[in-house]
């Protein structure tokens, strides 16, 4: 705090100019000049540091002022991709979404949740206009909002990760997550604080005894990289901006631009000192590399190693040339929603895989002129037609975005989405959860499914015993009426009435059921190993 | 026209080609091929590549055993410690005391003492030993679920890949080909019993069938075809008559003491039940080698149930037929210090990357071999050091998997099988 006051006075701009020598030199192709004067930093040791630091920064760019001028609605993005998609395809769009699905569809977005039998009814007979757009709002307040992204953040950040269970904590990083999820942290911040953390080991202290300060929830991210420059790096590109560039730490990337030296400069970022890439040949030579980030942006040598994680952070977030970091957070959140990125969320090779490219640079643009509000952007999102379409299992190309994609719940949605229903399912929760595990940054359309998910739902004691005595089985065999029995067990299991087809055929399954206790255990039993009960559509 | 890359890909044994293999083939110029006709290509190509009846076994000793108490004693060197060597069935080759049945299989079998290992943490040892890849960014596949990929039946009613006992995941081959893990040997994998009769089994399948077509026929066709497949597979495992396999039933007594009273050997017998029912990969193992301390007085336990089990497992896979086209490899993760630690109340050793040992057997290998030698005191390699590659490369050429085919990652990143190293060639004749 106090360096960081005097430092402030004295040279704020010149530090700033330092931090982007490197990009100021490649865009105007200037003359060898001399190093820039070092600047005067404060040691940026401390987290608070940091963020004091990356605010000054963010204040001074113009990338991230709240501005009047640029705006992008829903119907925007709406008419943008309409016109777009209809000169590519004949394909007809998909049919706005009915209420029932919409309500299902977006408490699992927003929340992670599925609403109640009344909540379903309740919205089904509301007739405000505007309950959609009021629903989304009423979600995203809540604190299931914030623990369902902080989940799947956490599960982003670790699911890859080799780091050993002794340094690092998940909860600590999903409880950050959630707290600042909660509290409207924009994502600039959040991404810069992840970034520019560095962890040390506590001495006399075991690893598992906070021996990393793993307790602190944002330190996770490093470590769940082990503090390597190398994975820092390729998660960095990775995972906040959409970019595949590992295989460069080997090699020059087969497919894209980016080259060898280009993933070791951008290492050098994270480097404790020194840092030094293997020669390709020879791999007893090694040579000295500098820090420079993939957009030319070059630190002053002088930096301190967290100064030089700090500027890392800031030529991520704030160099408003940088445009793959808001559009990955847009295209990681899109996929989430419609089930097929603008690209694929983490391994984008050149700018021509990119579908749709202007209205995601738009979307992207307008989210980081928003100030990184993650609110705002899925505000726009789920109220737009294009979310609110019924499902389709798109195949071409041309058609992707003329429905949503049904997609697989996340592991821990498909536990709670039991658990809904049966209560604490205790040591098989982990099971669930173990054995839907999916890697969340592969499309949607290449997750696939497994022989042991089957077996577990069909015949697990565990969980086919508390259903059978669970609190819905127990309203349900109370209801005299077929009828009324079918209905609301597809109301409370699958979160809609059924069709009038599945009427008929379920009374009917009741009536051959025999005893009727077993009949409701089967129709259960059913619906809940039914491929509907585990997708988001 | 068709380059490498698509040949590799048509090597994958489900013969599908995913949505992001053909993007990135789009991506690389081969836009054009990617229709029905390549689709068709690659089924031919799948099929050519039927089960051919191998088999791999890995015994997994994890903790990492020392090398001097195995099969590399060192008598008479300070380093050595207490143990005494024992002869074995090949003249001048010697086990330590603890393995007197091996050493009588020592003709059936081959030794390597030169493996130079990279790895001296467990974790990084065991992803190492078990992937043929070291750890880092990218997710390489347990070395069985490759083998389940290139040898496995796609169409098979059991898994292709078993584990008796937790283990590393198929990494980026995906859950096709992921360990199936049961946790006891002897008795049947979890949720494989139906907990109603026959008849209420079949009247909730036949109504979840039209439930999952009717989804799939509202817009969910991928998902829905998929859970149908799925649940028919699953049935088809839960009747199987191969499910057998899992448990005991019909071994005799005799056998099963052969194998030895404990769990390890129980794993072992199991395994031979798998593999003689076509599971073309099976892992098991046996923990408690982390002996920092007290390694005297544990070892003679420890190593008496692997010594036990895996003679027995040769030798009935040997007198079965089966040993000719199934190769049974016994590692751990690194070695142990040559140098005794001075630990308390008793002395061990500790981790040890530099070189330690390994055994494999059958797979049409020649056996009585032993690969490579260490200096008397064992601190380093003396002759011929066999690196981790070279293992798995050799583990190939018994599968008649070739090594340098390429696997393509997710992000279309093509990966060897065994990146470098060649065979071991002396193990085969």
């Amino acid at each position: 705090m106090r360096t960081l006051h005097c430092w402030r006075l004295t040279s704020f701009i010149l530090v700033l100019s330092a931090l982007w020598s490197g990009s100021c030199s490649l865009t105007q192709a200037a003359p060898p000049r001399r190093s820039p004067p070092a600047p005067k930093l404060p040691d940026l040791k401390s987290p608070e540091d940091k963020k004091l630091f990356l605010e000054l920064i963010r204040n001074s760019f113009s990338a991230v002022k709240k501005s009047r001028t640029l705006s992008f609605d829903s119907e925007d993005l709406d008419r943008d991709l309409e016109r777009n998609i209809a000169k590519e395809t004949s394909t007809p769009f998909a049919p706005i979404a009915d209420d029932e699905t919409f309500i299902r569809r977006a408490s699992l977005d927003a929340t992670g949740t599925i609403p109640s039998r009344q909540q379903i009814k309740a919205f089904v007979n509301n007739n405000d206009p505007k309950k959609r757009a009021k629903l989304i709002d009423e979600l995203l307040e809540s604190d299931a909002y914030a623990r369902k992204w902080a989940r799947y953040w956490t599960s982003v950040v670790f699911y890859d990760s080799n780091a050993n269970n002794n340094m690092v904590n998940r909860q600590a990083l999903e409880n950050y997550f959630f707290e600042e999820f909660k509290n409207g942290t924009s994502w600039d911040r959040i991404v810069g604080e992840l970034i520019s953390a560095s962890p040390q080991r506590v001495k006399d202290k075991k690893p598992q005894d906070n021996g990393w300060n793993q307790n602190y929830g944002p330190n996770n991210f490093i470590l769940a990289c082990e503090n390597k420059p190398e994975v820092i790096a390729s998660n960095t590109a990775r995972i906040f901006m959409g970019i595949s560039i590992g295989c460069a730490e080997c090699h020059d990337h087969p497919f894209d631009n980016w080259k060898r030296e280009q993933f070791h400069e951008l290492a050098a970022f994270f480097a404790p000192g020194r840092y030094y890439m293997t020669d390709q040949d020879d791999p007893s030579q090694k040579s000295i590399v500098d820090a420079k980030f993939l957009l030319g942006e070059t630190p002053p040598t002088t930096l301190k190693p967290d100064q030089r994680r700090v500027a890392g952070a800031a030529y991520l977030i704030y160099n408003p040339d940088n445009y793959w970091f808001a559009r990955a957070y847009v295209n990681r959140i899109w996929n989430e929603l419609v089930g097929d990125g603008f690209y694929s969320v983490d391994s984008l090779g050149p700018d021509k895989e990119v579908t749709h490219v202007l209205t995601v640079n738009r979307l992207g643009a307008t989210f980081r002129y928003s100030g990184f509000d993650t609110r705002w952007l899925l505000r726009v999102l789920m109220n737009s037609r294009t979310y609110q379409r019924s499902i389709s299992t798109v195949e071409k190309p041309e058609d992707l975005f003329t429905g949503v994609r049904p997609s697989r719940l996340r592991p821990y949605e498909v536990s709670a989405n039991l658990q809904r229903l049966t209560g604490d399912l205790g040591g098989a929760q982990k099971s669930i959860e173990t054995t839907f595990d999916a890697n969340p940054s592969v499309p949607q359309s290449d997750l696939e499914g497994s022989i042991q998910q089957a077996l577990l739902l069909m015949n697990n004691t565990t969980i086919n015993g508390k259903l059978a005595g669970s609190s819905l089985k127990k309203d349900l065999v109370k209801i005299k009426d077929d009828k009324a029995l079918v209905i609301e067990a597809f109301l409370g299991v699958l979160a809609r009435s059924p069709s009038p087809g599945e009427l008929i055929r379920y009374q009917r399954f009741i009536k051959e059921g025999g005893n009727r206790d077993a009949a409701v255990d089967d129709l259960l039993w059913v619906l809940v190993n039914s491929a509907e009960f585990t997708t988001k559509r | 026209m068709i380059n490498n890359n698509l040949l590799h890909v048509t090597l994958n044994k489900s013969g599908q080609l995913t949505r992001r293999s053909l993007l990135q083939l789009a991506g690389t110029g081969f836009a054009g091929l990617a229709g029905a006709g390549i689709l068709k290509t690659l089924g031919l190509n799948a099929a050519e590549m039927k089960r051919q009846g191998r088999a791999c076994i890995m015994v997994f000793l994890s903790g990492a055993p020392s090398q001097m108490e195995t099969w590399d004693p060192k008598p008479g060197n300070a380093n050595g410690g207490p143990t005494k060597a024992i002869a074995t069935k090949i003249a001048g080759v010697q086990f330590a005391e603890y393995w007197p049945k091996l050493a009588g299989l020592m003709n059936e079998m081959s030794v390597i003492r030169s493996i130079a290992g990279k790895e001296a943490a467990h974790e990084r040892g065991r992803f190492h030993l078990r992937t043929g890849h070291r750890m880092g960014p990218t997710k390489f596949p347990h070395f069985g679920s490759v083998v389940a990929n290139k040898l496995g039946d796609p169409d098979s009613d059991i898994p292709n890949f078993v584990s008796i006992g937790n283990t590393l995941s198929s990494g980026f081959l995906g859950v096709k080909v992921a360990p199936f893990i049961i946790d006891k040997a002897g008795q049947l994998p979890y949720n494989v019993t139906s907990s109603v009769d026959e008849k209420r089994r079949q009247r909730r399948l036949q109504a979840l069938a039209l439930q999952d077509q009717d989804f799939g026929s509202q817009g969910a066709s991928q998902i829905a075809q998929e859970h149908i497949e799925l649940y028919r597979r699953a049935s088809e495992l839960m009747t199987s008559s191969r499910l057998n396999a899992f448990t005991l039933n019909g071994e005799s007594d005799k056998v099963k003491n052969s194998y030895g009273a404990n769990a390890f050997g129980q794993s072992c017998l199991v395994a031979r039940r798998l593999v003689e029912n076509g599971v073309p990969f099976v892992e098991v193992q046996r923990g408690g080698w982390d002996m920092h301390q007290n390694l005297w007085q544990n070892m003679p336990k420890t190593a008496g149930e692997v010594d036990q089990g895996v003679s027995a497992l040769i030798s009935d896979l040997k007198e079965r037929g089966l040993l000719e086209q199934t190769v049974v490899v016994v590692v751990g993760e690194f070695g142990r210090t040559p140098k005794i630690n001075q630990r308390t109340p008793s002395v061990g050793r500790d981790h040890w990357a530099r070189n330690f040992n390994g055994l494999i057997a059958g797979g049409g290998m020649k056996g009585g071999v032993c690969v490579g030698k260490t200096s008397a005191d064992g601190m380093e390699i003396a002759d011929r050091p066999v690196e981790v590659d070279d293992l798995f490369a050799s583990m190939c050429r018994c599968l008649k998997i070739d090594q340098y085919e390429e696997m393509i990652t997710p992000e279309g990143r093509p990966i060897r099988i065994v990146d470098n190293g060649s065979e071991i060639g002396e193990l085969f004749s």
